[in-house]
């Protein structure tokens, strides 16, 4: 992204949520990030999803200019190359497990037998396979979670967005979704996960830090050198920020 | 396939939300239904019994009121002259030769004698009229014809059957050179109608617009001969008239005839009307109709509509019933919109996974035409069930009901297949209409908006 910025607009008020935001994410990279509630978190992450237009600015998504789209196009982007995991799951409560990780599968068109060996797959991957038929109410949270990992797992995407995946668990459940995604980062898979939890953070190759709709700081997890970390373009990171833990 | 899957998605929605399903179906099924009625007796009033023959009949009124009003104030078109003539204005009528055929003719009884051991004799309606009636209304014939003019004057014993009377007299067999007896005298049937059903009854009015047609006809002479009685519709229209005889009634200014003319061509007609406002013009010179000529020569529409057979009040029901439909389909939109706000968020998190805003738009079409369809279907149920209420409600079966008789209650609250058609139409119609707006409203909005909700 470069100078990307996003203004909401009301009759009476103007929102910045992002401000000229840059930020330059590497093929396989896991990027946590972290921020108060409200500082543009979440705005980063539908924007990056390609769930909201934004007002300035450029965003280039695997090599390809996606800033100004039609729907169809980010429509299908959205589903063959992202994969979205959400705090509160986001599984369709009528839908059993194995229908709820088809449902992206529909829109791209497979066919029945396709859509049957993606799931399967997806749902082997996560542990899941046995549950297939289980409504999502008969599940636990962590298990839930996991069916929301397999759903984004079974397009086979470039990137997956995690929005506070672990917001809603414990932390013995917390530690085996993070251990799930840093096992599908490794598969080669991009991973950017907002979290409030330092020590997930931590966990990432990568930290950025998002205030006030701006990028407050950006740093490699130790030792350095394995992953590259940039920030692209101004704001420079404040010193204090760098201090952080 | 994405259609298929649509439809799966349609029915887990109904499933998700019954009770606004059902309410949205009911919607639809009870303007449907209402629609269905009051559009299936509009088009039975409506029907146009003689459409090729539309241009060119013609039936003749003349007002022969005298200057005395009373009574006036209590009639709907006071402004109409009677809708019969007098048999005197009917034979004077009946002279000129400008028109292609002429029919004077009304609605008499006698007692047909089956000659046939365990059948007693019984009434039969007769319709008493000159020759033309047959050729001037497409009467369809079984076996035989009409007769001629000639048998009018003087006149013949022939008669024509109908064929529900030629079943009961001779089991069907073609009787024509059979005789029949009527009152004591022989006449010879000459011709057998083919079931013939004019809706509404065009060319006699004055029973009621859905009467079936009689059961025997016999040339127009034989009412003075026989001094045959009206069964029909007698309206004297001078105060003190005297209508104790067969006499008084040709005599007097009583109206009792039915005229028809069949006149191709405008310029005809148009000699045809002064002929009769010369003769009015010229009545007027030995007392008799006394007001400003208001003659009235009018086709078969005009003719209905002059009747109220199909009246504003027709038309008032149906623009009601219509304007029903559209408060059904404004409601409908209502609770289609609540049900697609409600599961906005599903809708948003479709949206994320990769469906594009025509996939939602569509999905969310399948499933209000759906919904249309069900309602459709229902409204259809709803409308039989009307129809058959207004059957049962208006229509008591008496042990000498024709089939004919029957068939035309049962074609009057029946639909037919262009009603059912029509019923599908406006029920897709109906679906498209309430769900366009709340399926273009889910699916314009961006997927954020509804993800924040979650």
């Amino acid at each position: 992204m470069k100078s990307v910025s996003k203004v909401f607009r009301t009759d009476v008020v103007e929102t910045r949520a992002l401000k000229s935001f840059s930020l330059e994410i590497e093929p396989h990279e896991f990027v946590a990030i972290t921020g108060p509630s409200g500082s543009g978190k979440t705005t980063f992450l539908n924007v990056a999803g390609l769930l909201e237009e934004f007002t300035s600015g450029t965003y280039l998504l695997d090599g390809k200019d996606v800033s100004r789209l039609k729907d169809d196009d980010r429509s299908r982007i959205r589903n063959e190359k992202i994969g979205f995991i959400f705090q509160s799951f986001n599984l369709i409560p009528d839908l059993n497990i194995y229908d709820n990780v088809e449902v992206p599968l529909h829109y791209r068109g497979f066919s029945g037998p396709e859509r049957r060996k993606r799931v399967t797959a997806a749902l082997e991957r996560v542990g899941l396979a046995s549950r297939m038929k289980h409504i999502p109410s008969q599940l636990s949270g962590g298990q839930q979670q996991r069916v929301a990992i397999a759903r984004a797992l079974a397009g086979e995407p470039r990137v997956i967005l995690a929005d506070e995946p672990t917001g809603n668990l414990d932390t013995t459940m917390s530690g085996q979704i993070m251990e799930l995604l840093e096992e599908i980062n490794a598969g080669g898979t991009t991973i950017l996960m907002v979290t409030h939890n330092p020590d997930l953070a931590l966990r990432a190759h990568r930290h950025i830090e998002i205030v006030d709709g701006e990028l407050a700081a950006s740093r490699a997890r130790q030792p350095a050198g394995a992953i590259a970390a940039t920030v692209a373009a101004p704001p420079v990171v404040p010193a204090a920020a760098e201090e952080r833990p | 396939m994405m259609l298929k899957h649509d439809l799966r998605l349609a029915l887990r929605s109904f499933r998700r939300n019954p009770i606004l399903t059902v309410l949205m179906v009911t919607a639809i099924a009870a303007g449907i239904g209402a629609a269905m009625v009051t559009i299936t007796l509009y088009h039975a009033r409506a029907g146009h019994p003689i459409w090729w023959k539309e241009d060119r009949l013609f039936a003749v009124s003349l007002d022969n009121r005298g200057n005395d009003h009373k009574g006036e104030e209590l009639m709907r078109h006071p402004e109409y002259p009677p809708d019969q003539v007098t048999f005197r204005d009917a034979q004077a009528l009946y002279r000129s030769n400008i028109p292609q055929h002429a029919v004077m003719m009304y609605r008499s009884w006698r007692v047909v004698d089956p000659g046939r051991t365990g059948i007693k004799p019984f009434n039969v309606v007769i319709r008493v009229t000159t020759a033309d009636f047959f050729s001037m209304f497409d009467v369809p014939m079984l076996h035989g014809s009409g007769w001629a003019r000639v048998a009018d004057t003087t006149p013949e014993p022939v008669i024509v059957l109908s064929k529900r009377m030629n079943d009961k007299l001779f089991n069907g067999a073609n009787s024509v050179g059979r005789m029949v007896t009527l009152t004591g005298r022989q006449f010879r049937v000459i011709g057998i109608t083919d079931s013939w059903l004019p809706r509404p009854k065009f060319y006699d009015l004055t029973i009621g617009a859905f009467d079936v047609a009689e059961d025997l006809y016999m040339p127009f002479g034989w009412s003075t001969e026989l001094k045959l009685g009206s069964a029909g519709s007698i309206n004297c229209v001078t105060p003190d008239a005297k209508v104790g005889s067969f006499d008084d009634l040709t005599s007097t200014d009583c109206v009792m005839l039915q005229y028809w003319v069949e006149i191709p061509s405008a310029a005809q007609l148009q000699r045809f009307r002064q002929f009769v406002d010369n003769y009015t013009n010229d009545q007027k010179q030995h007392g008799r109709f006394p007001r400003p000529t208001n003659n009235r020569i009018v086709d078969v529409p005009t003719w209905l509509e002059m009747h109220d057979v199909i009246g504003d009040d027709s038309r008032l029901e149906v623009i009601l019933a219509l304007a029903f439909l559209v408060v059904c389909i404004l409601n409908t939109l209502g609770l289609m919109l609540a049900k697609f706000l409600g599961a906005a968020s599903i809708t948003g998190l479709r949206r994320a996974l990769g469906a594009s805003r025509k996939q939602i738009i569509q999905q969310h079409l399948v499933e209000v035409v759906v919904v249309g369809m069900i309602g459709g279907v229902a409204g259809l149920v709803l409308a039989w069930t009307g129809l058959w209420a207004i059957r049962v409600m208006t229509y008591v079966p008496g042990p000498d009901d024709s089939p004919d008789k029957r068939a035309l209650a049962q074609s009057l609250s029946h639909m037919d297949y262009r009603m059912i058609v029509l019923a599908i139409g406006i029920s897709l119609l109906t679906g498209v209409l309430a769900g366009l707006y709340p399926a273009w409203r889910i699916g314009k909005a961006a997927p954020a908006s509804f993800l924040k909700a979650q």
